[in-house]
């Protein structure tokens, strides 16, 4: 199928291609916390992967955690105009 | 993220959020509801704030809309995900490949697999190839982060309203009152 199209172009494109992901790859890299890397620039780009996706899965468990406490706050009662100006007046 | 941009972002993303907050009878809500409620209203807010500059927020506003309450968006991904590369897979073995050292196949195979698994957490990351899923990635990333930001602000400031006025007993809606005045006026 398309996969195996691509994969016969691969010997001749391959070059150019990994270029561009290489690079996009150490820029990838760059956005992770250092914790999660040394920040030497010669991370693996699997290692960059790895590191992304677990980023990317402890962000998501921040904004669950985030709109649980939110939504204990709400407990009480709904969300009222004069709650929401004062969030954004102290926020904003 | 630049500062301008990203001092745009959360102001939008905060004007969304509350809005779609104060339009969710979260009150009647259950517990569990109502952190569902807060998580989409979240999301459609980063998306809607992030605007049509790439295709993870096109994909968040679409899997938030179609699956209404049960199964995570995450999950809806990743399975289409993992249809398409079994399919790969069986095609490649097929193929009669140009013969590379095996440590570079690993490195290669290696890479492969974590794309894969990339592709299931960027909303939108099944249909895009390599290159594109990578820009996609971190566009997301740093939106993440931003929205994480806010959130814990919103919190810690709804945290420290409800604290105040249990401590001083001080009635929330006419501290409103009051600081609405000073911001119209």
């Amino acid at each position: 199928m398309s996969s195996r199209r691509s994969r016969s172009r691969q010997s001749g494109s391959s070059r150019i291609t990994d270029e561009q992901i290489s690079d996009l790859v150490s820029k990838l890299q760059d956005l992770l916390p250092e914790a999660r890397l040394r920040g030497n620039d010669r991370v693996p780009s699997s290692r960059v992967l790895q590191e992304t996706c677990s980023y990317i899965r402890s962000l998501h468990r921040e904004v669950d955690d985030l709109s649980e406490r939110l939504s204990e706050l709400l407990a009480t009662s709904d969300m009222s105009t004069a709650q929401a100006a004062v969030i954004r007046s102290l926020l904003m | 993220m630049r500062g301008p941009t990203a001092k745009a972002f959360k102001q939008g993303f905060l004007r969304s959020f509350l809005l779609s907050l104060k339009s969710c009878r979260t009150g009647d809500m259950s517990l569990q509801e109502r952190k569902r409620a807060v998580r989409s209203s979240a999301d459609a807010a980063m998306a809607t704030a992030r605007g049509g500059g790439a295709i993870w927020p096109r994909a968040l506003l679409a899997s938030s809309s179609s699956s209404p309450s049960s199964s995570s968006w995450p999950g809806l991904l990743l399975n289409a995900a993992k249809v398409k590369t079994t399919r790969c897979k069986s095609t490649a073995r097929r193929c009669c490949r140009p013969k590379r050292s095996s440590s570079e196949m690993i490195a290669r195979r290696l890479v492969r697999k974590r794309t894969k698994i990339l592709r299931g957490m960027v909303p939108g990351g099944e249909l895009l190839d390599s290159v594109s899923l990578l820009r996609e990635a971190m566009d997301y990333v740093v939106h993440l982060r931003a929205q994480v930001a806010v959130l814990r602000r919103v919190s810690n400031a709804m945290h420290h309203m409800a604290a105040t006025s249990y401590l001083t007993g001080l009635d929330l809606s006419r501290l409103a009152q009051g600081l609405l005045h000073r911001v119209c006026n």
